[in-house]
């Protein structure tokens, strides 16, 4: 595979795309290549697990371009997204050229005129040299062009989001003490979103927008063929088939695509040879991750398989005081 | 071209998807780039600028296809070309045993023939099309072009006609292959009506100028609000929603100026050997816990909601937020509020708990909630309740609200009555009075989010 440092057409970037083991449909090669001709950062939105970051993580890939994350989270600020002095660094250096500090303040006659001496070689302390990158200002200042991911922005602050405007508007930050940093190059710039929150519409208007969904069974098939070859092509039609089943029940969380593929690949390990009933009874909490989902679920299959376990399943889950818990 | 997309634009706004200037411009940008040649490209560069929401996403695809043609609508056949002369005959005897306005739409039927354009706005004009401006009225429109067509009794003459033809001896091999095309023709016909009535919408919908009258509706009480205007004010209240949202990030941040937390500054500086570089401050602010109680029967439904839909736009500024909605007895409602618009939500409450005539009791649901819930209230927590205090003469059970509010951090009540009307009547409010630390009057949704900035405000 040729690796370019640009998509060329929307059938390159698909092809691209999947040379990084990713399956883009048309919508998803349509709208990266969009981005990256408009030079807009995109938004992806969708439910957990259907393969947002490592959209990105492919793109990157076929680029050939070096991937930059930034995982947000509540909390997260300036001094962990863009920069920070290296605070410690810069005490220690200090301590070393004590010596040297003396030489150059040696001759001074008053403390004004030291003090102006020591003003000079300030530009020591505040340079480059001190400044700890964080993802953003690398993202701005590598010499390559590079693939920055924002994950999960919807879990950062909403000032946070104010303050990413500006730098995905001009891809420069201002350092006080350094002056203004421009990027050398666009970085290709990704956000992801859960939406758990309503993102601010500012930062949605400079961004392009990508809803990825759960894939079509035909879709997630090709998905599980690709990661997982060694299971047998009967066998994933019939898992892939019971995920997608499975998404249309009501529970608290649905399986997604990255579970698939565990399960997948549990179903390979354990040497499976069908879906039976003890098969899904010991892997299905591969794919379901809440005790009420799992017996939910337990309880819909055997219905379906038709056998009478109802008796000694008794529905306890109705004899549940009325009381619920909430948390 | 550019002219459709403009249009389409503001179709798009006039359904309630936010499309700014900049995203418009992006737009054509993105099909310059990609062109309009290809129909899928066009519409994902057209859906990857203008949609930024995910609920927004269906709008889109409903109007898409109406600005930029998904294509005609199928094909009609001619069914007069093969018949035999002898035939054709039996059909137009048959057909005489019609009026001359059925007759010519049987023959339109059974020549293939399409509506032309000025059919189509004459019949749009007659059923009122040029008034629809809400995509929700297609189905409804279209059905009525039809019922001006005389469907119904087309389709019942086109049997009789098929049994006419049957008794005069007709094939009967033919009679069914001409049935299928006559439905056939009907369906297609159908859906061209239905192409139309969307079209229009769509057209009139573009032609439409938002309107402003928020302000207005902003001061307007509950009570006389319609249902349109509810609609403007939930959009709204998502705007309110980030402007509180950011009055409360920098009241908090600026509150972080508060005392110097030694400990954690220490801490914090130990690697710079002591110097302290970093100065850390006490977090003063605590996240509300929230337990919310709103009367959603008739009077109080407006209220409540947009009081919950401001709530929960606000979820990340409060720690813990329980609601619970009650008519005659109290239901836990935030499961409902997961991933649906507090509208959606109190309606599915709604069709759980139908409301009836005076059925209110706010007695009963403080019994409910305390039997079932009290472990949600803690001292942490700022308990509110959403209601007029109208009890339909039950019990108020005021121990139970006092046991309530003392458990509670804060008690507030949300009043959308004046204070002159309370205790009148079935009013108990004046005995609850007594019991919250706050109360407030909300009549309108400015004084709603006067109060909620108050209520995230106050935490010592």
């Amino acid at each position: 595979m040729n690796i370019t440092s640009a998509f060329q057409s929307i059938e390159q970037t698909t092809d691209a795309l999947g040379g990084q083991q990713y399956i883009a449909n048309d919508e998803i090669a349509t709208t990266v290549y969009l981005s990256q001709q408009l030079g807009k950062p995109l938004l992806t939105e969708g439910p957990a697990g259907v393969g947002k970051t490592e959209l990105a993580k492919a793109v990157a890939g076929s680029l050939g371009r070096t991937l930059i994350r930034l995982q947000c989270y509540e909390g997260l600020d300036e001094t962990k997204a863009l920069y920070e002095w290296e605070y410690a660094k810069q005490l220690l250096y200090t301590q070393l050229l004590r010596d040297q500090l003396q030489q150059t303040l040696a001759g001074a006659s008053s403390l004004a005129e030291a003090a102006d001496r020591l003003t000079d070689e300030e530009d020591v302390f505040f340079s480059m040299r001190f400044l700890l990158q964080r993802p953003l200002l690398r993202a701005i200042l590598s010499d390559e062009p590079v693939v920055l991911l924002i994950d999960e922005i919807d879990r950062a602050d909403a000032e946070f989001e104010a303050f990413l405007l500006e730098v995905l508007s001009d891809f420069q930050v201002s350092v006080p003490e350094l002056g203004t940093l421009a990027a050398n190059h666009v970085p290709i710039v990704f956000l992801t979103s859960n939406n758990t929150r309503e993102l601010s519409e500012a930062l949605k208007r400079r961004c392009l927008y990508l809803f990825i969904d759960y894939p079509s069974l035909e879709q997630e098939l090709d998905v599980v063929r690709l990661k997982v070859p060694d299971l047998a092509p009967q066998m994933a039609r019939q898992a892939v088939e019971l995920v997608q089943s499975l998404r249309q029940i009501d529970l608290r969380k649905h399986p997604s695509i990255s579970e698939t593929l565990d399960w997948a690949q549990a179903l390979v390990t354990l040497n499976s040879e069908s879906l039976d009933r003890k098969t899904l009874e010991t892997t299905l909490s591969v794919l379901l991750k809440h005790e009420t989902d799992l017996r939910k679920v337990q309880r819909q299959l055997g219905r379906m398989d038709g056998q009478d376990d109802d008796e000694d399943e008794t529905d306890w889950d109705e004899e549940l005081p009325r009381r619920r818990r909430i948390d | 071209m550019e002219e459709r997309i403009v249009k389409f634009i503001s179709a798009l706004r006039s359904g309630g998807v936010r499309v700014s200037l900049a995203e418009s411009a992006d737009a054509f940008s993105a099909v310059d780039n990609l062109g309009v040649r290809e129909r899928d490209a066009f519409r994902l560069s057209l859906r990857a600028t203008l949609v930024k929401d995910a609920e927004s996403l269906p709008t889109f695809e409903e109007l898409f296809p109406l600005f930029f043609g998904s294509g005609e609508p199928p094909p009609l056949m001619n069914l007069m070309e093969d018949l035999t002369e002898e035939e054709a005959n039996m059909l137009a005897q048959a057909l005489q045993a019609f009026g001359q306005r059925l007759r010519e739409m049987l023959e339109r039927l059974l020549r293939g023939e399409e509506l032309s354009q000025e059919e189509l706005d004459a019949l749009g004009q007659m059923v009122g099309l040029n008034h629809a401006d809400d995509l929700r009225y297609r189905e409804w429109m279209a059905r009525r072009m039809q019922r001006a067509l005389q469907f119904e009794q087309v389709r019942k003459a086109m049997q009789e006609i098929m049994e006419l033809l049957a008794q005069m001896g007709m094939n009967k091999e033919r009679l069914d292959q001409m049935r299928q095309l006559i439905g056939q023709n009907m369906e297609a016909l159908r859906e061209q009506l239905r192409q139309h009535a969307g079209q229009r919408i769509a057209e009139n919908m573009a032609e439409q100028r938002p309107e402003d009258q928020l302000e207005g509706l902003m001061d307007r009480p509950f009570q006389a609000l319609s249902d349109s205007d509810m609609q403007k004010l939930r959009q709204e209240v998502r705007r309110l929603a980030a402007l509180l949202r950011s009055r409360i990030a920098l009241r908090q941040k600026r509150a972080k100026s508060g005392h110097l937390d030694a400990k954690a500054t220490i801490r914090a500086n130990l690697k710079h050997g002591g110097v302290p570089f970093h100065i850390k401050h006490r977090d003063r602010t605590l996240k509300p816990k929230l337990v919310v109680i709103c009367d959603i029967s008739t009077s109080m439904r407006h209220c409540s909601e947009l009081m919950l839909s401001l709530l929960y736009e606000l979820q990340d500024q409060v720690s813990k937020s329980h609601a619970f909605a009650f008519i005659d007895h109290l239901e836990y409602i935030t499961p409902d509020f997961q991933g649906n618009r507090a509208n959606e939500a109190i309606q599915q409450v709604l069709i759980r708990m139908p409301p009836g005539y005076y059925s209110t009791d706010l007695g009963h649901s403080l019994q409910n909630f305390s039997d079932d819930y009290l472990d949600t209230i803690d001292h942490r927590t700022t308990l509110i309740v959403v209601g007029d205090g109208r009890n339909n003469y039950n019990d108020p059970r005021l121990d139970v609200f006092r046991k309530m509010a003392r458990r509670s951090r804060r008690t507030l009540w949300l009043n959308p009555e004046l204070p002159m009307l309370w205790g009148t009547g079935d009013s108990d409010m004046l005995d609850y009075v007594p019991l919250c630390d706050t109360i407030l009057q909300v009549s309108t949704l400015s004084e709603l989010t006067a109060a909620v900035d108050q209520l995230l405000v106050e935490k010592s």
